[in-house]
């Protein structure tokens, strides 16, 4: 044996960003953030203010008055404008103060940090920039119309603060594949990545595992034979997956959002949505149903990577196989959001494909699941 | 953050430059068996990939699905990387055999 496969290999751990990715950020449903009330957003190492004003506009601003630090959080909107709990300045969602009802006139340079904001298929986006630069006009976030269409259910959306994780934790689940078999009692057979711009695609067929089907199959509770899911990071944090759930007697498709947005470097609030699309020969309450168990599926599944999260290393040399995903190369991805617009290099954009072969994993996991059914039976 | 750092597993065995044999398009890949690659492009090699620019655009999309119309990866090139790992050309990592009825992936 040579010295160098004698020797223990070291985790390697790097300074972390010290900055927050550039990019859209989803914060929440517009639905629930624009009820005419205030509302803390703890994000991107500072707390900020969501309001909508009177004419329906979703503002996001600092939350800490200019004057003397008053919190808007805690303060009223009136008309459109947020009214500080302390001395009732107004400020608009221009970030410019608008009145203060016991002054003759507003002083100059009152003006606090106003962010870029969205409101797209029902969700509330905002944009961070650590420069300062408003978003660029082909940096977007894809439509989803099936929000729209009578066809799919609602939004179900869940909301969870991870603590003692840094948000690159989450985002490095996109290549690992056999985690998903571990944790998430999926089994991969099909396996692709594709990064290009600032998008990363994950292209994952799957069987259903035997396993961990229920016992008795109902038809509120049927039997997955497999699943056909393409999702995609469109950049730093939020994520489309569209997932095809294939029943004996029919497939139904679900679309999913997994997105999330920074607290500081240590936690962040990780989000999840669900639509379904109601099937002919489905009733609506049916539909409905299934969005609610699908959904409550994924929620288990998360709290099982919040676990791992919790209790996991960070860790920058990654000890990878050939039936791993390329996770140096979606960090490399991953970067072009925690640098300046102007250091962003072609290595990080360019595209790059990555197919894993199954066959050894599916070998692997085949028997596993023989002997989970075995000692089920015994 | 620190420059990103390579793949451990290109330590030993570096992605390879392959030409493709429809379009020429120059790209890094890497097998580590018959039915794994790696594939690296660069601006050049896209603006000259045939099937790529075959991609509907936003326009004459069809599938209303907001992740179905990205280009899912070159059919021609796939088929050049195969057959440099055959002739080869390409370093494939595994020493199984090629399996005689390949085609069972999608």
């Amino acid at each position: 044996m040579t010295q160098e496969n004698d020797q223990i290999r070291q985790i390697e751990v790097d300074a972390g960003p010290r900055r927050f990715a550039r990019g859209w950020h989803c914060l929440g449903l517009a639905r629930d953030l624009a009820d005419g009330k205030s509302h803390e957003i703890n994000a991107f190492g500072q707390k900020l203010v969501v309001f909508a004003g009177e004419d329906g506009s979703i503002n996001v601003l600092d939350a800490y008055c200019r004057h003397m630090g008053g919190d808007l959080s805690q303060g009223t909107v009136k008309g459109n404008e947020i009214a500080c709990p302390f001395h009732d300045w107004r400020w608009g969602g221009d970030g410019r103060c608008k009145q203060i009802p016991y002054a003759r006139r507003v002083p100059l340079r009152a003006r606090t940090a106003a962010w870029p904001t969205m409101v797209q298929d029902g969700m509330l986006f905002v944009w961070n920039d650590p420069e300062g630069n408003p978003p660029p006009a082909d940096v977007t976030i894809p439509r989803i119309p099936q929000v729209d269409s009578d066809k799919w259910t609602d939004w179900i959306w869940y909301e969870t603060v991870i603590e003692g994780a840094n948000c690159r934790e989450i985002v490095d689940n996109v290549v690992d594949m056999a985690h998903f078999f571990y944790i998430h009692y999926s089994f991969p057979t099909y396996f692709k990545n594709v990064f290009e711009g600032t998008s990363a695609y994950q292209y994952m067929d799957g069987d259903g595992r035997e396993d961990v089907r229920p016992a008795t199959p109902s038809k509120t509770n049927p039997t997955v034979l497999g699943t056909t899911s393409v999702a995609a990071y469109h950049g730093p944090s939020f994520m489309i997956d569209e997932v095809t759930y294939h029943y004996e007697d029919l497939d139904v498709d679900t679309i999913l959002i997994n997105c999330h947005y920074p607290i500081d470097e240590n936690s962040f609030v990780l989000q999840y949505g669900i639509i379904v699309e109601k099937k002919e020969g489905i009733s609506d309450e049916d539909a409905e149903l299934m969005a609610a168990k699908t959904g409550k599926f994924i929620k288990y599944g998360f709290e099982q990577d919040v676990a791992i999260w919790k209790s996991k290393a960070r860790i920058d040399n990654p000890l990878l196989c050939e039936e791993d995903g390329p996770v140096y190369q979606l960090r490399r991805w991953y970067q072009q959001f925690y640098v300046d617009a102007a250091e962003v290099t072609p290595e990080m954009t360019d595209r790059f494909e990555f197919e894993i072969d199954t066959t050894r994993p599916n070998e692997a996991w085949r028997a596993e699941v023989e002997q989970n059914l075995a000692a089920r039976q015994s | 953050m620190t420059t990103p750092r390579p793949d451990v597993r290109l330590a030993d065995a570096p992605m390879q430059p392959v030409a493709c044999t429809t379009c020429g398009a120059a790209v890094l890949a890497r097998k580590s068996s018959w039915d794994q690659s790696s594939v690296q492009w660069n601006a050049a090699a896209l603006d000259r990939c045939a099937e790529r620019r075959t991609t509907p655009g936003p326009s004459e999309r069809t599938d209303q699905r907001p992740n179905r119309n990205a280009f899912t990866g070159c059919e021609a090139l796939r088929a050049a990387l195969r057959e440099a790992a055959v002739r080869g050309i390409l370093e494939v990592q595994d020493d199984e055999p090629l399996k005689t009825n390949p085609g069972a992936h999608r």
